[in-house]
């Protein structure tokens, strides 16, 4: 007899709109992807060249795919179910908890397997226009994929068995994949060649990453290798996958009891109330003491900005400290490590690198905090009330968006100080460093105003944050992917046309990183970028104003 | 810390004191005007919601005076929210108008935000706040000063009896506890109206006893209130001024006292017996008894419960009309142990009007009038 769990999460997954979505428009991206690139001519390509820039694009396209779509459904898989009260039942049921987390599993799993499926026709296109071998290239990258899809599927409902809500366990998941994805590249790239115990752990962590083993595959030198050899990365991801697979399954078992309902809460002891000791020493290691009793909103300040900030889990004045001195430190960090590693990197790199680790930082914690700025509201009954207020819905708008802005504003005026570094090092680049500053910010309010946008127009903080952040990346990640397959198989054009989409490319041209010289991107980025937030703003400010009318 | 019931003890509950309201028929009367005696505050005229072919709400005019609470009851998708969100300006009629205090609902919305406080029955919390900045927050969209807002604060926490909650995490509170909070909003900028939304769902029996206690002591204060309640008992025990919806429509209005009178058209007795052979029997000699006592055939309505072993009937028949019927059942040579009027509450004369006025409309009755019906029960009668 079927597992009824993995029954009834399968269809429940197939049932659900956006899975219908994500399988057309994948459907759809590798149809056209193979299409375009069918040979039309009658001449035979017998090095196999073109049907490998064609499963490049496809691969990674692929792999992107599965980074930002498939987290999505486990992430919210348990908390889902432990809030809707089902999970109570079910633990309650005959089941054990490891049929109940099999089932649970196998469901997203078999999702995930539909999206791989969709891949198969222009996987065995591309296999087809010859050149790509079956087993070391196109079965690899299926065996790699399928263990990342595991990997993710395992972490997303360990986290969901963690948080409170749905929408928590979509921010929080995806800034691990993220991480997982991107940050564990850095410590490899900045210690190549170095050998002994560091070159290992820095080899382990970068292959922590799919994109080193994906890079194998398609025959790319790996990231951050700047010439040097690198040993195959392929088998210690399938080791760390399998290995981290287990322990996130393990540990997730071990909630499906009582310990997953089982929530203190919190007493709200405030410091006002505790003796005098005990207020002069809180306020002597607190710079802003978080349990003080706060005074009430004043005038000048619009009272949904201050209702933001303090709704945030991380809103409050002590936990932004925290994030902006993390920051201004690791940017300090990157700066100083990439000027004293062995190798020689240069400060248009060190620029370039900064200006990545920025953008990556705008994309994971934009779409967190902008995307239920409305849905948020809708979703837990708020904006009713707030429709009863005289409150107007520009006032609305802007506290909202304001609240947004000034976080992303101290974050990224947190990573300053690098920049500091790399003019005492090179004084010209005062200019340069100038112009990436305006890239940033024309990057950040792009980022906010397609977050805010997109998440508008969904009733439920979950689906909105989801697709806040698979906009939100596929926005900036598309013109680093068509960058990456510059000259082949997209010519200088194209590229330069791609990179417009959003200041990224203007910021890593100006900053002159490496590969990003040769395109004419500035002003029309900026104008291209305030025209994407004008729009996205507009729709933001006519949704807004339909909800709050009487209907 | 002071809580709801230390200041106010049950035993010194104050109670509803209905006004004079002129009697208004329920039952068949289609869309009754509705009107209480004192000065008005909130008034509807024919006010119609239509969505597409389906009517939410038909004509619906009513009015309510200052410091009354009305009881605004009826079922699931009666049109009792629809009602609520028209008046306090987050929906727009098809037809017809509303007004609070003079102010249009539809086209002074702005000054009915500050004229009416509304509760929902959702309650809106915010994830990491405290009550007090909860509060401070409403205070602040409401453009309240500073320093009287955290006078404020102070207020209607005391009033609501939440002083001890100040402090306290929003998402941390009980059903109870966040009621109270709720109310507490809704009082911060003093309105004149108050619009609860089933305040009473989801409470223990202690803060049901302190929820009806707070709203009788804003009732004192002056303000007029508006609520909807399933509970129905719970209205009856607060409530000065009573609507009852169906389908949209309005079926009765007035002081509970007047629509129990109306509806007690017919009313029910019940003869217990010493014995379980003896139901049928009685029931038999009840029916003939009626049948010869009554102009009309379809007046009689008898009812048996072997197991319970009672006979009910209802009957137009007043007190010295009916009380032969006990002489003659005793002269037959039955024992009868009670021989007794059912009193009729609240939720009965809901369902009679609500009934009546599914009845007129030619539709299929929500719920039977009588749920009388039970193992070893056999019914005899014309309506049975």
């Amino acid at each position: 007899m079927i597992n009824p769990v993995i029954q009834r999460e399968f269809y429940g997954i197939l049932r659900s709109p956006r899975a219908m979505v994500v399988l057309v428009c994948l459907t759809l991206a590798f149809s056209v992807l193979v299409l375009m690139r069918w040979p039309a001519d009658a001449s035979v390509d017998l090095t196999g060249t073109q049907s490998l820039e064609v499963f490049r694009v496809f691969g990674y396209g692929l792999l992107a795919g599965i980074v930002f779509l498939v987290p999505a459904f486990p992430a919210t898989s348990v908390v889902n179910e432990k809030n809707d009260g089902t999970l109570a039942l079910l633990l309650n049921s005959p089941m054990s908890a490891l049929s109940i987390y099999f089932g649970k599993t196998s469901g997203v799993l078999l999702f995930s397997g539909l999206v791989l499926l969709c891949s198969l026709p222009a996987s065995a296109a591309c296999y087809a226009m010859g050149g790509i071998h079956l087993t070391s290239q196109l079965g690899l990258l299926y065996v790699i994929l399928s263990l990342l899809v595991i990997q993710y599927v395992t972490l997303g409902m360990l986290v969901s068995s963690h948080v409170q809500s749905a929408d928590a366990g979509v921010r929080v998941t995806y800034t691990i994949v993220l991480a997982l994805c991107f940050l564990t590249l850095i410590p490899a790239a900045f210690f190549p060649g170095a050998g002994g115990l560091v070159s290992s752990l820095t080899s382990w962590l970068r292959n922590i990453s799919p994109i080193p083993a994906v890079m194998e595959i398609m025959r790319h030198s790996g990231v951050g290798a700047a010439g040097l050899k690198q040993e195959s990365a392929i088998g210690e991801f399938i080791i760390i996958t399998l290995v981290s697979s287990g322990v996130f399954a393990a540990l997730t078992l071990s909630r499906f009891n009582y310990r997953i309902f089982d929530r203190s809460r919190a007493k709200g002891l405030i410091t006002d109330d505790r003796g005098r000791a005990a207020k002069t020493a809180r306020r002597l290691f607190y710079l802003v003491d978080p349990q003080r009793r706060k005074r009430g909103i004043p005038w000048y300040l619009n009272p949904v900005m201050v209702k933001e900030f303090r709704c945030r889990k991380f809103g409050r004045s002590q936990w932004l400290l925290r994030l902006i001195s993390v920051c201004a430190v690791a940017s300090v960090m990157v700066t100083f490590a990439a000027a004293t590693s062995a190798t020689s990197w240069g400060v248009e790199a060190i620029g370039g690198l900064m200006v990545l680790l920025q953008v990556i930082l705008v994309v994971v914690l934009t779409p967190s905090l902008a995307s239920g700025l409305i849905s948020g509201e809708r979703d837990g009954s708020g904006w009713e009330l707030l429709r009863l207020t005289p409150l107007s819905p520009l006032q609305i708008i802007h506290g909202k968006v304001l609240s947004v802005l000034w976080t992303l504003g101290l974050v990224l005026m947190a990573t300053l100080p690098g920049y500091l570094i790399m003019i005492l090092i090179q004084p010209v680049m005062w200019l340069q460093v100038n112009i990436v500053l305006i890239c940033l910010v024309a990057i950040a309010i792009e980022a906010l105003a397609v977050s805010a946008a997109i998440g508008s127009l969904f009733r439920t903080t979950a689906v909105s944050t989801t697709a806040s952040y698979i906009a939100v990346i596929t926005l900036f990640l598309t013109p680093m992917l068509v960058w990456l397959g510059r000259d082949a198989p997209f010519g200088h054009e194209t590229v330069e046309t791609a990179l417009l989409l959003t200041p990224v490319g203007a910021a890593l041209n100006v900053i002159g990183a490496p590969g990003f010289e040769n395109y004419d991107l500035l002003p029309l980025a900026w104008w291209i970028a305030g025209g994407v937030s004008i729009l996205m703003f507009s729709i933001l400010g006519a949704k807004v104003w339909r909800l709050t009318r009487a209907v | 810390m002071p809580r709801c019931s230390d200041r106010f003890p049950i035993d010194s509950e104050p109670r509803a004191s209905p006004s004079a309201h002129p009697p208004i028929r329920p039952s068949a009367q289609r869309n009754p005007i509705a009107v209480s005696s004192s000065e008005t505050v909130v008034e509807t005229k024919a006010l119609t919601k239509r969505y597409d072919d389906f009517t939410a709400l038909d004509a619906l005019t009513m009015r309510v005076g200052k410091g009354e609470i009305l009881g605004f009851i009826g079922p699931n998708g009666a049109g009792k929210t629809t009602t609520i969100r028209i008046l306090v300006g987050l929906s727009k009629p098809t037809s017809g108008t509303a007004t609070i205090a003079g102010a249009d609902c539809l086209n002074d919305a702005h000054k009915i935000k500050r004229l009416v406080g509304y509760m929902p029955d959702d309650f809106g919390s915010y994830h990491n706040m405290r009550v007090s900045e909860y509060l401070d927050f409403f205070g602040a969209a409401y453009g309240i000063g500073r320093s009287h807002r955290i006078k404020r604060i102070d207020e209607v926490l005391d009033i609501t009896g939440a002083t001890y909650m100040h402090d306290l995490y929003v998402d941390a509170l009980s059903r109870g506890m966040q009621q109270r909070v709720a109310i507490a909003r809704t009082l911060m900028h003093d309105p004149q109206v108050l619009i609860l939304d089933e305040p009473a769902n989801g409470l223990d029996p202690q803060a049901r006893i302190d929820m009806r206690v707070m709203l009788l002591r804003l009732s004192e204060m002056g303000k007029t209130l508006i609520v909807t309640s399933h509970i129905l008992p719970e209205l009856a025990r607060i409530c000065n001024v009573v609507a009852m919806i169906t389908r949209g429509k309005l079926r009765a209005f007035g002081t509970l006292d007047e629509i129990m009178r109306d509806v007690q058209q017919k009313r029910t007795f019940e003869i217990m017996l010493i014995s379980g052979d003896q139901v049928e029997r009685v029931g038999q000699t009840v029916r003939r008894w009626l049948q010869e006592h009554t102009v009309d055939d379809d007046d009689t309505a008898v009812t048996c419960a072997q197991t319970e072993m009672m006979v009910r009937f209802s009957t137009h028949l007043n007190d010295r009309e009916v009380a032969p019927l006990l002489s003659h059942l005793i002269s037959q040579g039955e024992t009868i142990t009670q021989f007794r009027e059912v009193a009729t509450d609240l939720e009965d004369a809901f369902l009679s009007v609500a009934n009546a006025g599914d009845r007129s409309d030619g539709g299929v009755a929500d719920k039977p009038a009588s749920s009388e019906v039970s193992s070893g029960v056999s019914a005899t009668g014309a309506d049975a």
